[in-house]
């Protein structure tokens, strides 16, 4: 790959000196410009307008298939009696799962004061929006009749549409619709700053009106800034237990039933971790591209690419321990269809897609033990793909192989996806890609005000301001420490008898 | 500020002879009243006892190695000046793996011990036949050969970390620290497989109709709730000394705080998620674990402890930002989860199903806390006793600066 700017390797870590998250020796204002670049060039680079029509292309598919499923039925996919379920709600899982590496990133990681996430938390957290669209495209489009889909919305009990508050179906309703509705808003406030850098740098008047009415009236003054700043803590702190909530209730829709294969008491935690093992996949997929594409190298380094491939290494074990311990406790049940099951998807007719998702969730993460791997982004970005793979095929293993195959031999068939099902699932893709590219173009990619905060250049540590005593601890040295230079004002005030 | 306080003194080791000596006498005699207790009232009753018991003072342990490795693995700055504290309960390993023992007695002795399975006449005897089907899993050798793997990680784990961290006391080599940091990842890779597997074997397998595969993750988020709420406690108790008081500040006990409630509301997480799936799903094979767990009165009233006090009072307690930093109010939360983790594990050993032959034991016996005594007083003593030879805080670390000087926004 090339580009104009020129890659600086920030990987290497000497304990006791933290490396420079953003290279490039930026400062407040030329920060501003590069990040703006993509919004402020006349034109997009021919990569975009490519992705961009081949995206349009895919979403049309998606509509076509959405109208000929309308005016056909259900029918036409390709599930059969015992599987009733397939094409439809693994896609909805996918993208769901692909729909937690944002929020993980923009909330839990802020929470744990993890500074490189500034980097890649504004579209990350665009991503996670685009893939709950996706999803929620699924669950309206398969009960067949579509005229009734707004039956799934929490509207009123009295016409007694949701028969059963004990199904996780609807838990699901609530759920999605609760983490949609926070990572809007999570993402929209964070925005906010850059939205009036936007409207302040902006040239034609419609500009100016449009982002000026996004922004809200901010001026950057203290008081907003410290709002701001309460609003987001806030906001992260709700948005955490959403992380674990949402798949936790998606695994709910199958864990609860008495299924073998479904029904086993890991499926939230498992759940969780794969569906963040798949979203920072997907996040590598598009800040590869994008770092080269928009010239954000400096911003999106070599460091923040192998922080999130060891994220990505951390959750593909946690998800091949799950794989382990559900095969052992298949066997170590003693129940007889449990461990049928997992035989059957290791030996049965499925075994092609279950090995597909063991080399490729379990196997392929693994090479990321090696620094080679996560410093070289053409092998980052066959591992992440063969992981966006893997982590379709688990979802589909887990539904497919479970129902084609249940108690009753009389009732097994063989699944087989139509020409329908492989296009609709291809047609996603053109939706959360239209939309991925759009926000590139139109919104603050990089979260430009929360950069600034990790530039060397904004740490009193680097630059001693008048008002810091420059003696402060940065410089200990357990021979010649002088304590009373630490000694944190706030113990004294909050230190009571 | 007219007299600047001697920060060596935050770092010397503390004189604890003689608290070492009463904690280690107050252990020895809770063993021997464990042991006279076990005479009068059955081995049974012993055995199940030191079990419970035995994995506490381990779980604790065990959460101190994680947060050891963890603090590697992430390069932590912050926790630098609280790091030794968890090297120190991690630094029993070793002891623990003595102390483990007494357990393999029965085992090998041929008598009933605790584990059904191990007892080749319950074996013949199970009408299910799932012990049958268990036997090349569990089995006494295997077992035992799984329990000497197992140990061998821990203690080779915290061997390793201690040990080098206090290397880096005289040395200053900042090669040490990569070095951690590099062994910290396959370190955690193993750390997860065998705790995971010992809970299996210790205690789930002591119903060993039952299953559940969130269980080792049930065990471990237990665990790192008991270490946090220790370490609270134990650095409370050093500062009173007059140990660590310029090293540690409100800003970490905000963050031990945090961290507690983190893996407060995680336990519970990893426990409705389990209840719920047994609950709902309804199947006989499942629900016999939770049946004389909420069959009578007094199981039932442990589960709604275990729901308020492990739950929902720390969540409430925790939650805002004030409690965190008042030392004692952190410390007082710590040695309530304490109590807490000691009643989850309470509530995952004792309860047994009825009908397996077994009397209908009394709930509490007072070997329980005899042995509680004893094996707590045995490991603190350990505890003191390195103490009084290492600084309590790794001085040369290169990341110490951040530590000295972190502050929460």
């Amino acid at each position: 790959m090339s580009s104009a700017v020129r890659e600086i390797d920030n990987t290497l870590d000497v304990p006791g000196q933290r490396a420079a998250l953003i290279t490039g020796g930026h400062d407040l204002g030329s920060l501003t410009d590069v990040a703006c670049a993509p919004w402020e060039a006349p034109r997009p680079p021919r990569a975009w307008y490519i992705a961009f029509g081949l995206s349009l292309a895919l979403l049309a598919v998606l509509g076509a298939m959405i109208g000929y499923l309308v005016l056909n039925g259900v029918g036409v996919w390709g599930l059969n009696n015992p599987t009733g379920w397939a094409f439809d709600i693994t896609n909805f899982v996918f993208w769901v799962g692909i729909g937690h590496a944002g929020t993980l990133i923009s909330a839990i990681l802020f929470l744990f004061r993890q500074k490189w996430r500034t980097s890649i938390n504004r579209f990350a957290e665009a991503m996670t929006i685009f893939a709950v669209v996706c999803a929620g495209v699924f669950p309206g489009i398969h009960v067949g009749r579509i005229w009734l889909a707004y039956w799934l919305a929490p509207l009123p009990n009295q016409m007694a549409m949701w028969p059963n508050f004990r199904s996780p179906l609807l838990w699901d309703v609530f759920a999605v619709g609760t983490y949609a509705t926070v990572s809007m808003l999570f993402w929209y406030v964070g925005m906010i700053p850059d939205l009036a850098t936007f409207r302040d740098r902006a040239r034609s008047k419609w500009k100016q009106v449009v982002y000026g009415l996004l922004a809200l009236g901010w001026t950057g003054s203290s008081r907003h800034w410290h709002r701001f700043e309460r609003a987001y803590l806030i906001l992260a702190a709700l948005a955490t237990p959403l992380v674990l909530s949402v798949h936790s209730v998606v695994s709910f829709d199958f864990a609860v039933s008495q299924l073998p294969g479904w029904h086993t008491t890991i499926f939230p935690p498992y759940f969780v971790a794969g569906a963040i093992f798949g979203g920072f996949a997907m996040v590598l997929t598009l800040a590869i591209p994008a770092r080269e594409l928009f010239g954000l190298k400096n911003i999106i380094t070599p460091r923040h690419l192998d922080n999130m491939c060891k994220i990505t290494l951390l959750t593909g074990s946690i998800v091949g321990y799950a794989y382990l311990l559900e095969f052992f406790t298949a066997w170590y049940s003693g129940n007889p269809y449990e461990s049928f099951v997992f035989k059957a998807r290791a030996l049965g007719p499925y075994a092609w897609a279950y090995w597909t998702m063991i080399g490729c969730n379990v196997v392929a993460p693994q090479l990321f033990w090696f620094k080679a791997f996560r410093t070289r982004v053409w092998l980052i970005l066959l591992v992440v793909m063969c992981v966006n793979i893997g982590m379709w095929f688990e979802r589909f293993v887990i539904i497919v192989t479970s129902l084609s195959q249940d108690f009753l031999p009389s009732s097994w068939d063989y699944f087989r996806p139509t020409w329908v099902d492989l296009l609709t699932l291809a047609g996603s893709f053109g939706l959360f890609f239209t939309l991925f590219l759009l926000f590139c173009r139109y919104l603050p990619m990089v979260a430009m005000a929360e950069v600034k905060t990790v530039l060397p250049l904004t740490d009193p540590r680097a630059h001693p301001h008048p008002h810091v005593p420059a003696t402060r601890a940065f410089d200990y040295n357990p021979d010649e420490f002088d304590p009373a230079a630490t000694s944190n004002p706030r113990d004294a005030r909050e230190e009571r008898p | 500020m007219n007299h600047a306080p001697d920060m060596s003194k935050d770092v010397r080791p503390i004189a604890t002879g003689r608290a070492a000596f009463c904690a280690a006498v107050v252990g020895a005699l809770g063993l021997a009243a464990g042991v006279l207790f076990g005479l009068r009232d059955g081995w049974d009753v012993f055995f199940r006892s030191y079990l419970l018991n035995y994995t506490y003072v381990l779980s604790l342990a065990l959460g101190a190695l994680f947060f050891v490795m963890l603090q590697h693995l992430v390069r932590a700055g912050w926790s630098v000046s609280l790091r030794r504290l968890a090297e120190l309960v991690a630094g029993t390993l070793p002891l623990l793996a003595v102390l483990f023992l007494p357990l393999l007695v029965p085992l090998l002795a041929g008598m009933p011990g605790v584990w059904e399975w191990a007892s080749a006449e319950a074996v013949a005897h199970d009408a299910s036949g799932l012990l049958r089907h268990k036997q090349p899993y569990l089995n006494v050798p295997f077992f035992i050969v799984r329990c000497v793997v197992c140990f061998a990680v821990w203690v080779g784990l915290a061997r390793y970390f201690v040990r080098r961290s206090v290397a880096q006391d005289a040395t200053g080599d900042v090669q040490l620290t990569v070095r951690m940091q590099w062994w910290s990842a396959p370190g955690m890779l193993l750390y997860g497989l065998t705790v995971t597997f010992f809970a299996i074997d210790a205690l789930m397998s002591l119903n060993p109709h039952w299953y559940s595969t969130i269980f080792g993750v049930y065990f471990f988020s237990g665990s790192l709730v008991g270490f946090f709420a220790l370490l609270a406690l134990l650095v409370y108790f050093v500062q009173r000394a007059g140990r660590l008081t310029h090293a540690v500040t409100v800003e970490h006990y905000h963050d031990v705080g945090k961290l507690a409630f983190g893996f407060v509301v995680f336990w519970a997480y990893i426990a409705f998620s389990q209840y719920l799936l047994i609950w709902y799903a309804n199947l006989p094979e499942e629900t016999v674990w939770y049946q004389p767990r909420q069959g009578d009165a007094w199981w039932t009233g442990v589960s709604l402890l275990l729901l308020l006090g492990h739950f929902v009072a720390p969540f409430a307690a925790l939650l805002s930002r004030w409690p965190k930093r008042r030392k004692g109010t952190l410390a007082c939360a710590g040695a309530w989860l304490l109590f807490m983790h000691w009643l989850d594990l309470y509530y995952l050993v004792i309860p047994r199903a009825h009908g397996h032959g077994h009397e209908p034991a009394a709930p509490l016996h007072l070997t329980d806390v005899a042995l509680l005594a004893g094996l707590a007083g045995v490991c603190v003593a350990a505890i003191l006793r390195a103490m009084a030879r290492q600084a309590l805080l790794p001085e040369r670390d290169p990341r110490l600066n951040e530590a000295l000087s972190f502050e929460n926004i």
